[in-house]
């Protein structure tokens, strides 16, 4: 599957530097596409690629900044690397406001350049795996009873078992049932895991 | 030939009276006569004889008859003469109502008149008798010049038996000279000699008027002739009637040619339906009558070969029915190539100006060594990591890597050696220039970046500047940095010191004198240090190498690129003097 392997997308508009940035990184053997534009990118983009980025802030056609624009546009979530020339400082300062990743200086040091590949590698995927793991609690979540549902948020807020009880108007041994209960839906072991899927949940709705 | 004398023409009579009635008349008289005159020969008859009697007797018998006759031709010749009379009378009113002279020549030298109408005098100022007592021969005063042409056209019109008419001058009694107009034919022979007979009348007022109009005429040809435009005419339905020599020329085709062709075959035919619209507009908006008004098509030579026109419209109405065209055509090929020229030199200079803010140059060049070095490095450093980690297959992606480095190093090479030849090239290209029309120039490329800055330029240009040898690409490239840094410097100034700046031109004892004088911060002592050193800047976004840059021009030039602080701390005046004479080097 696509979405499943992270790759180095790089956009330049120079056959050269492309050429060899794609050869650099298959030495380092980082799976990576190459494309002429950011046209030719976006053509080719299906919302479902993960990685990031290496992108030239001076093309013809959709320039860096650009590209960056239309992605956030498209609410997809792609760090980009620019690369910069001599006196495109304004540029670069533009991208980095617009959350830029990172920007390298022509001609680039290929040591700071794998660095930022990997450090934007692995943030995406940090951002990934967090936005999948919200994805399975708020799936989870769906699993429980209303009941359950009402302890679980009384439980999470910090709340002991024998007020729950008493708010609730039922025993402390069935409000000790619901929990075990949630746990064992929400597939998690400590109390402090159980906050954080709450807070997520509340992050989310904000 | 020979010819009868024709009986002059007179008008018909009053109805002659009856032949029945005259002889009714005669017989009647000869009755009357007879009963007068026979009684008193009856009593004379008395004492007569036989033979007398007898007489009396054959008197008796014809003298009715007799005297009828005789009465009969009497009344008849009496009739005759009198119808003579009044058709004579008649005549002279006629001929003397005329509008000029009738008359009746011999067709011979001078032509002497047998008779002349009353209208002589008035028309020539001789006396009728005079000239039909030809004591004056008309051709005594035909003018000299005139008598040749006439004569040969009346001899020849009578050898074929025809009419003539010609027009000539005469000089009158009182020495004018006047056109007149003439008109008869041989009417007959006469003892071996032709008769003509004919009217002859003045027509100088018309000559003259024909004669004005005719000098108008060929005036307004002259001017049509000599016009750079096309002009042609047409009739209503678009086939040209006349064209002027610029129209022959413009289209290359000579007069003939073009009359009795439609206008449309001056035209592409992609065009005709664009034109048959417009002309229909243009027409019915009476446009045409606005001055200037006209539009652009392309007219097509003989050749086929196309090219740009300015066509105008104008309707000649006359008679409120007959409708002509008149067409003005300019040629505009001369304009538009002129007007490409200026649009090419504008492109070039904006272009410049694009690359100028001569750092921005810089940064172009460092772009373009830039992307080589970038894929050098990477190429090199591919080139590492194989031999490091994939020896197996290395050697083979190694060698490749290797090679695609050593053409990104040659192309860092060439970009190094286009750099120069542009440079050199600049430098060669030198012309003689008015420098106050080079700071015009200057001018209108920054006034628009001065409007938005709300910065005044103003322009104090010396009159008495000789040409200078120099690259005017180049020294507008210096000017407009100038004036570019100066107007940053009165931003940042705050335009304290006000929002004008000054581009000056004079004449020094060695060359003319640029100055950009700015009223912004001026140069304080730190950064006059380092002012020329490339890369170094005071602005936010600044390569640092503008000034450098020029000062190599002006260098280049001959000159030196100095600056001075201005009185009351009220600015900086940078400024060169450029050589009346001097080689331009290749740069410094």
């Amino acid at each position: 599957m696509s979405n499943s392997e992270q790759k180095v997308f790089i956009i330049d508009d120079d056959d050269a530097v492309r050429d060899s940035m794609s050869m650099l990184l298959e030495t380092m053997g980082l799976p990576h596409q190459c494309y002429i534009s950011a046209d030719d990118f976006l053509d080719n983009y299906d919302g479902n690629q993960r990685g990031c980025l290496v992108l030239d802030i001076r093309m013809s056609g959709i320039n860096g900044l650009e590209l960056q624009q239309r992605l956030k546009d498209m609410n997809a979530f792609l760090p980009i690397i620019f690369i910069t020339g001599h006196g495109d400082v304004p540029m670069a300062v533009e991208a980095m406001r617009q959350g830029a990743m990172d920007f390298l200086r022509k001609p680039i040091r290929e040591q700071d350049l794998l660095e930022r590949i990997q450090e934007a590698l692995d943030y995406e995927k940090g951002i990934r795996d967090e936005l999948r793991e919200r994805e399975e609690s708020k799936r989870k979540l769906l699993t429980l009873t209303t009941r359950e549902r009402d302890i679980f948020e009384r439980v999470a807020d910090g709340h002991a078992n024998k007020v729950i009880a008493l708010e609730l108007g039922i025993s402390e041994r069935t409000v000790e049932v619901h929990r075990s209960q949630v746990m064992r839906k929400l597939e998690v072991r400590s109390l402090a895991q159980l906050v954080r899927i709450r807070l997520e949940m509340k992050n989310a709705i904000d | 030939m020979h010819h009868e004398i024709r009986k002059p023409y007179i008008f018909p009579a009053r109805k002659n009276p009856s032949v029945f009635l005259l002889a009714l008349i005669s017989v009647l008289t000869g009755c009357i006569v007879a009963l007068i005159i026979l009684p008193y020969e009856f009593q004379l008859n008395q004492d007569a004889d036989t033979f007398v009697e007898m007489v009396m007797q054959v008197l008796r018998l014809f003298l009715i008859p007799l005297v009828a006759v005789l009465m009969y031709f009497f009344l008849k010749e009496k009739y005759r003469v009198r119808q003579i009379h009044i058709n004579a009378d008649r005549l002279e009113t006629l001929l003397k109502n005329l509008p000029g002279m009738a008359y009746r020549c011999f067709n011979r030298k001078n032509w002497p008149m047998d008779f002349v109408s009353e209208g002589c005098k008035a028309l020539c100022g001789y006396d009728r008798s005079e000239l039909e007592e030809q004591r004056v021969l008309w051709g005594s005063f035909t003018h000299p010049d005139e008598i040749e042409p006439v004569e040969r056209s009346i001899l020849e019109a009578v050898a074929n038996d025809e009419p003539f008419e010609v027009e000539y001058r005469i000089i009158t009694r009182d020495g004018d000279i006047k056109w007149v107009w003439e008109r008869g034919c041989a009417v007959g022979v006469m003892n071996g000699e032709t008769i003509l007979e004919g009217l002859i009348t003045d027509i100088n007022d018309r000559k003259l008027a024909e004669q004005a109009l005719m000098q108008a005429e060929s005036y307004a040809k002259a001017v049509v002739d000599a016009a750079v435009e096309a002009v042609i005419t047409t009739d209503d339905r678009g086939y040209i009637e006349t064209s002027n020599r610029a129209a022959q020329k413009m289209f290359d085709y000579s007069g003939d040619m073009l009359t009795g062709r439609n206008i449309l075959v001056l035209l592409p035919e992609t065009y005709h339906e664009d034109y048959e619209e417009f002309v229909t507009h243009y027409l019915s908006t009476n446009e045409s009558q606005m001055v200037g008004m006209g539009h652009e098509f392309t007219g097509k030579r003989r050749d086929n070969s196309e090219f740009p026109i300015h066509l105008s419209i104008s309707k000649v109405q006359y008679e409120s029915e007959c409708k002509k065209y008149v067409f003005l055509v300019r040629d505009l090929s001369a304009q538009r190539a002129a007007e490409k020229e200026v649009r090419e030199q504008r492109e070039q200079l904006a272009h410049v100006d694009r690359l100028n803010t001569l750092g921005e140059m810089a940064s172009v060049i460092a772009h373009e060594i830039n992307q080589p070095l970038t894929a050098i490095s990477m190429y090199a450093q591919s080139s590492l990591h194989l031999l490091d980690n994939d020896r197996i297959s290395g050697p083979q992606k190694l060698r490749d890597a290797l090679e695609k480095l050593i053409v990104q190093a040659r192309r860092a090479g060439s970009v190094i050696e286009r750099v120069q030849q542009m440079s050199r090239q600049q430098s060669c290209h030198s012309e003689k220039v008015d420098c106050n029309a080079l700071i015009k120039d200057v001018h209108k490329l920054a006034e628009v970046e001065a409007h938005i800055r709300d910065i005044v330029i103003t322009l104090k240009l010396s009159r008495l500047l000789p040409t200078i040898e120099c690259d005017p690409v180049q020294i507008q490239q210096v000017i407009l940095n100038l004036l570019r840094n100066g107007m940053e410097s009165m931003k940042k100034a705050g335009f304290r010191n006000g929002n004008r700046i000054i581009l000056r031109t004079s004449r020094t004892a060695t060359g003319v004198k640029i100055s950009v004088i700015d009223s912004g911060n001026g140069i304080n002592d730190k950064t006059m240090e380092q002012i020329y050193k490339p890369f170094s800047t005071t602005k936010d976004t600044g390569m640092g190498m503008g000034l450098s840059i020029s000062r190599s021009i002006i260098r280049a030039h001959g000159g030196q690129l100095e600056y001075i602080n201005n009185s009351n701390n009220c600015g900086v005046t940078f400024y060169f003097t450029l050589p009346f004479r001097q080689q331009i080097s290749n740069g410094s």
